[in-house]
């Protein structure tokens, strides 16, 4: 069989210029962990604007794209505070500066919009408790179809629904992919493949670029196959200062002092100014920190190896021919074969 | 005479102790995370420890900063997604979960979206994550109430305790019958809910404390056990599991930034 295996390796750069188009509708593929930084600060760069931001549960990601003035409308359930009560960031200053429209779903429930979408359903029914909720009661911008509520067939039971979500495009940082776009990744699953798969372009960050081979001997990892991916980035410390499993650990100090700028407008943005504006890639976001740090500050970070088990993959035979070049359910080489075939009068002229 | 402890100690205490053997549990970030490795460790030897991003049974090497945290996905036993965790919730497996509290009325109902007007809040909250769907459907659920405030009426109802009271939650069909918050647990006392009202009444009290002080923060007028039973003094051993666990929030937020700020300093210099 012939496979198209498209080279899709591109910088941060190309891939955001070449697949995030100003008002599309954007998600964030990962949860709360090892997410995909280094796209998040090429959009900024890039001053993308209107955006219908999708976001399971949003960390140090969403309030940047939020303070860039990326996003105009945010579907989620979870926003960070970063300021204790004295300011809560960007949300929450976009909020009462009313440039920014909010949908609030469960965990579940937004999850199940993904799900309904990467599987081609219209919608999907979920949880119910969530009808005695102020979740379904206050409906944002999108009105009656946040929820709409059905009988189910079987049943009669009154069930509440959600709309299939298929975003334009998503960013997902993962541990490792091969050129051609498998993806994978692994720990925390969080709803990370739903959120890829339901989309129509898929930006994939990753700390490094792997053979085939190695894709093809760990299939169980592969969360996104080649066919779906649009472009692959290669971005060691991708995800900083969030962590990533098996690579390096969370940088608690660097994002606590995020936390800190981000409590207020002006804090946000000399942050902003100084690590996404100030810096025109990774590589300088990386060495501005060993300025700043230390070089020995990201070393500190790094993962001690804790490896999987290898799972055995393997089979009685590869080929249906024996080492003698006998089929090993006839018992007949492909010439003994042929002759049957022409003794059968099986063999058109 | 055992050994002194913090006000955070009592608290984790006081919620490990609502964990039984063989329950699955699921645990949210900071104080539910030590008080599920305090449980597996002391008295809950075979309880499957589970996390709403899917990592179920895992063992708490270190206090987590988040649900995802990548220091408890060295070792687990089972990796599902999201979907699979909430789902598995609703089909009745876990047994106990425990939630933050943002404003809680009588009733157990909660508020974790904002404060004040939902469009343009004076505070806007994390919102409800997984909150609404795990008192919905788990067992039993146990909140936890530290900064957060008591009141008449939510400023925007995320999470569904007993509703109205009595058995409207029952009565609802929307939830499992006998589901809902245990217990609250707040920096000066136990709360339970009365099993025919549903209202909540002070169960225990923490040392040091006086009802009135209790009283002071709740605007209506709150039923007390009688007789009123002072929280029960943590062991020695569940103190020194705690401090070795998670000496910085055996301290408290506070303290602890202030140490680790100086010894951040103090490396550079």
């Amino acid at each position: 069989m012939v496979q198209d295996r498209q080279n899709k390796v591109m910088s941060a750069k190309d891939a955001v210029g070449r697949f995030v188009e100003n008002g599309e509708h954007l998600i964030i593929g990962n949860y709360t962990v090892g997410t995909c930084l280094e796209l998040v600060f090429e959009i900024c760069r890039r001053e993308k604007r209107g955006l219908t931001l999708y976001s399971q549960s949003g960390i140090l990601d969403v309030d940047v794209l939020i303070n860039a003035g990326c996003v105009d409308r945010l579907v989620t359930t979870y926003v960070m505070r970063s300021g204790g009560k004295s300011g809560g960031g960007a949300v929450e200053r976009a909020l009462q500066a009313g440039t920014l429209e909010m949908e609030d779903y469960t965990n579940f429930n937004y999850n199940a919009r993904l799900v309904a979408g990467m599987h081609g359903f219209p919608f999907m029914p979920v949880l119910e408790g969530v009808m005695a909720t102020d979740l379904f009661r206050k409906r944002g911008f999108m009105g009656d179809d946040k929820y709409r509520v059905i009988e189910c067939p079987y049943t009669g039971k009154k069930l509440p629904t959600v709309p299939a979500a298929n975003p334009d495009v998503c960013i997902i940082h993962v541990q490792r992919a091969d050129r051609y776009g498998n993806a994978q990744y692994w720990g925390s699953m969080g709803s990370v493949a739903a959120a890829a798969l339901c989309s129509s372009k898929i930006i994939v960050s990753c700390e490094e670029i792997v053979e085939h081979d190695v894709i093809r001997s760990s299939p169980h990892f592969t969360i996104i196959p080649a066919f779906r991916t649009s472009a692959v980035v290669e971005s060691p410390w991708g995800a900083h200062p969030t962590e990533v499993l098996g690579y390096y650990n969370r940088d608690t100090f660097f994002y606590a002092m995020f936390a800190r700028a981000n409590a207020t407008a002006d804090g946000a943005a000399a942050w902003m100014d100084e690590w996404v504006y100030g810096c025109g890639d990774r590589k300088s976001y990386l060495d501005h920190y060993c300025e700043v740090f230390g070089a020995g500050g990201l070393e500190r970070l790094r993962a001690k190896s804790f490896y999987s088990a290898p799972a055995n993959y393997g089979t009685a035979y590869t080929s249906l021919w024996d080492e003698n070049g006998r089929n090993r359910v006839l018992g007949l080489t492909l010439e003994e074969v042929e002759r049957e075939m022409a003794e059968r009068g099986l063999l058109y002229e | 005479m055992s050994k002194r402890f913090t006000l955070n100690e009592l608290l984790i205490i006081t919620c490990a102790r609502e964990i039984q053997d063989h329950q699955n549990v699921i645990l949210g970030v900071g104080l539910p995370t030590t008080a599920g490795a305090l449980a597996k460790a002391l008295y809950a030897p075979h309880a499957t420890l589970m996390m709403e991003s899917g990592i179920i049974d895992f063992e708490p090497l270190v206090p987590l900063h988040h649900i995802a945290d990548a220091h408890c996905c060295r070792g687990f036993s089972y990796a599902t997604d999201l979907f699979s965790a909430f789902t598995m919730t609703y089909r009745g497996f876990v047994d106990i979960c425990f939630l933050g509290v943002g404003q809680v009325d009588r009733f157990g109902n909660v508020n974790t979206t904002c404060i004040g007007d939902y469009e343009n809040p004076s505070l806007r909250l994390p919102g409800s994550g997984g909150a609404a769907d795990f008192i919905s459907y788990a067992k039993k659920t146990v909140l936890t109430l530290r900064g957060g405030q008591f009141v008449e009426k939510l400023d925007y109802f995320t999470s569904p305790g007993y509703l109205d009271g009595g058995d409207s939650r029952d009565a609802s069909g929307l939830f499992p019958p006998g589901s809902g918050p245990g217990m609250l647990l707040t920096t000066k006392g136990v709360f339970r809910f009365d099993p025919e009202t549903r209202e909540m009444y002070l169960a225990q009290i923490h040392p040091g404390v006086s009802v009135a002080d209790v009283k002071k923060d709740v605007p209506w007028d709150l039923k007390v056990a009688d007789p009123l039973t002072e929280t029960e003094r943590p062991t020695d051993d569940e103190i020194d599991f705690v401090r070795r666990f998670a000496p910085s929030e055996a301290l408290g937020r506070e303290a602890a930034a202030e140490l680790a700020i100086a010894h951040a300093a103090g490396k550079d210099r």
